[in-house]
């Protein structure tokens, strides 16, 4: 039984436009999973329909053995806390230390009132400090989220999304916003996640020579339809000018 | 070149917006006829002093405006089409050479002259020499104020600032809650939250568009007389203004937090409470030192129906035409009016 196990979904915006079409995939446990595709091909959609962020038009996505786009209310929210995600944008809360960003994480095993109110348990306290020390931030608990660079922010959504414990961490081109090596050290935290916590990861990314450092397999996206499944080794020229057209040229980051 | 493109036949759009055309221009036209016939031809060329009406007047104004909109709608001196974006105007020309914006100038020089008239604007009276003598008079019993009178004036001040603090903090938390129903970037995913949205702002827009000023007249009959009736009629004015404030604000809010507070499998409240309220809470806080500042004025004129307070106190001394008392309260109101804004102007430049 596959950890994800999407059917033939598709998803269409109130707008009309058709960002998936019919899209069968299957995500197993470890895999380190990298979507790619041109801009407005439905990589993002894909992920937001995952842990229902967007509903799907039609199809189903079954994960972790419940039908999770059948799922309403507080059944939804225990499903998505089991689904991290990281975003281009990071998504802190403004003004919020640290630690507070990284403890909001579990929210959803957390009292509406007693989160209200800021009160965490001792456990969670702990291992949010822990999570900040696996991503190298243990210093900047107590720092404004504001006022750290834009990798550093990245790295405390990461240990924001890991005190979900989560058995899926979506990552929506979490590189995009930054600098190469930044880019590189992000990127690594996340392989140490899969390789060392056992995460599974379904990350969109733009960048080939990332694909292929970090990948475990490769799915490609065009026009909301799936034209790509394997190895990312095995994206060879042709390849890539089947999904990113045939003027594309391969731009790569070190 | 987009000019171009609508010009071409695209039919069914071009009769749409040909029909607009139309009706605003018999509106304009309709407006001008009963302005030059009542204001220009009745009471200032023949001067009569009672003008009488009756409602064929605006009936064969129409009529005439019909039939020259009809006429004008085949040439360049349509204001309507050059509303709609039917007439091209040419490029590298000033569109004050178009004969449809020259009219649409002559129209508007029509309604400030009729202004002009209706609000009798007359420098005779404004120069004559008695007039002037009671301008003095004022004045310099306004410029010796009756220091007797300071501390009932300092009180009564007190008891307005007062006021509008309590007015103001009984509003924020109302607001505050009203504010999340009132903001259409939360209410919008359902049918029954966008109805509750709908209905929310419907009421906070009545009550905003009557003036405090009439809330204090009815709260005076409601409960008397005094600062609790002006102090609710600046609470009811200021959960709506607050509410419509806070709810742009929120509505202005990045997504980001929100859509990630979500993802993390986090209720709404606390989705609120996390994604949401950080991001807003300052410009809350400013709004509503603002808000507050704003009240102490409008406390001083509400005052003037009735609403306790400086207002009050002012309105006695005019009313016994007691000019050097009036001019200590002004200078009073004059110095609380200044504080606030230096003090609210120095708070909302730190909470940036």
């Amino acid at each position: 039984m596959p950890l994800l196990h999407a059917e033939h979904i598709s998803k269409t915006y109130p707008n009309g436009t058709q960002a998936l079409k019919g899209i069968d995939i299957e995500v197993e446990q470890g895999e380190f999973l990298v979507v790619i595709g041109l801009s407005g091909s439905g990589k993002s959609t894909l992920l937001r329909c995952i842990n229902q962020l967007h509903t799907v038009s039609s199809g189903r996505i079954v994960f972790d053995d419940a039908e999770i786009t059948a799922l309403k209310g507080r059944r939804l929210r225990q499903a998505r806390s089991r689904i991290g995600m990281i975003f281009q944008q990071f998504n802190l809360i403004p003004r919020k230390t640290v630690l507070t960003n990284v403890l909001s994480g579990a929210l959803a095993r957390t009292p509406v009132i007693k989160s209200l109110l800021g009160m965490y348990s001792a456990e969670d306290k702990q291992k949010a400090l822990a999570y900040l020390d696996i991503v190298g931030l243990a210093q900047k608990a107590y720092v404004r989220a504001d006022n750290l660079s834009g990798g550093q922010q990245q790295r405390v959504a990461i240990a924001r999304a890991l005190m979900q414990d989560p058995k899926i961490l979506l990552a929506d081109e979490p590189v995009a916003s930054l600098d190469p090596s930044t880019s590189h050290s992000v990127m690594k935290y996340l392989q140490k996640i899969n390789q060392e916590l056992g995460v599974t990861v379904i990350c969109n990314l733009h960048f080939l020579s990332l694909v292929r450092t970090y990948a475990t397999r490769v799915i490609a996206l065009k026009e909301g339809q799936l034209v790509y499944q394997g190895a990312p080794s095995d994206i060879d020229e042709q390849w890539f000018k089947t999904i990113y057209g045939e003027d594309a040229v391969e731009v790569s980051i070190n | 070149m987009t000019e171009h493109i609508i010009a071409q036949p695209m039919s069914i759009q071009r009769y749409k917006a040909t029909i607009k055309a139309w009706c605003t221009d018999v509106l304009i036209w309709s407006y001008s006829c009963i302005v030059l016939f009542k204001i220009a031809y009745q009471q200032w060329w023949l001067d009569l002093r009672y003008v009488d009406f009756s409602w064929h007047e605006p009936l064969y104004c129409f009529v005439v405006a019909m039939v020259l909109a009809s006429v004008l709608i085949y040439t360049r001196c349509s204001i309507g089409k050059a509303l709609f974006g039917l007439i091209t105007f040419k490029e590298g020309q000033s569109i004050f050479r178009a004969s449809s914006v020259r009219l649409a100038l002559v129209k508007l020089l029509l309604t400030f002259a009729a202004g002009l008239h209706v609000s009798q604007v007359s420098m005779h009276e404004f120069l004559s020499p008695s007039g002037l003598a009671g301008a003095q008079r004022i004045f310099s019993a306004l410029l010796s104020p009756n220091f007797a009178i300071f501390e009932d004036a300092l009180f009564a001040a007190i008891e307005t600032v007062y006021m509008a603090f309590v007015a103001t903090a009984l509003a924020i938390p109302v607001a505050f809650v009203l504010a999340f129903f009132a903001a259409r970037n939360l209410m919008k995913h359902s049918a029954a939250s966008f109805a509750l949205y709908a209905v929310i702002r419907f009421f906070m827009n009545l009550t905003r568009s009557i003036e405090p000023l009439v809330w204090a007249i009815i709260f005076s009959v409601w409960v008397g007389i005094g600062p609790f009736s002006g102090m609710l009629a600046l609470f009811l004015h200021s959960v709506a203004s607050l509410t419509k404030l806070y709810s742009e604000q929120i509505e202005a809010i990045h997504d980001g937090p929100v859509e990630a507070m979500t993802a993390t499998g986090a209720h709404p409240v606390q989705v609120i409470w996390y994604g949401v309220v950080p991001q807003i809470i300052l410009p809350y806080l400013s709004y509503t030192i603002y808000r507050w500042d704003i009240n102490v004025r409008m406390a001083t004129v509400i005052g003037l129906v009735g609403g306790g307070g400086i207002g009050t106190m002012l309105m006695q001394y005019q009313g016994l035409a007691r000019w050097n008392e009036v001019g200590m309260l002004v200078i009073v109101i004059a110095t609380i009016v200044w504080l606030m804004d230096y003090a609210s102007a120095r708070i909302r430049a730190h909470l940036k």
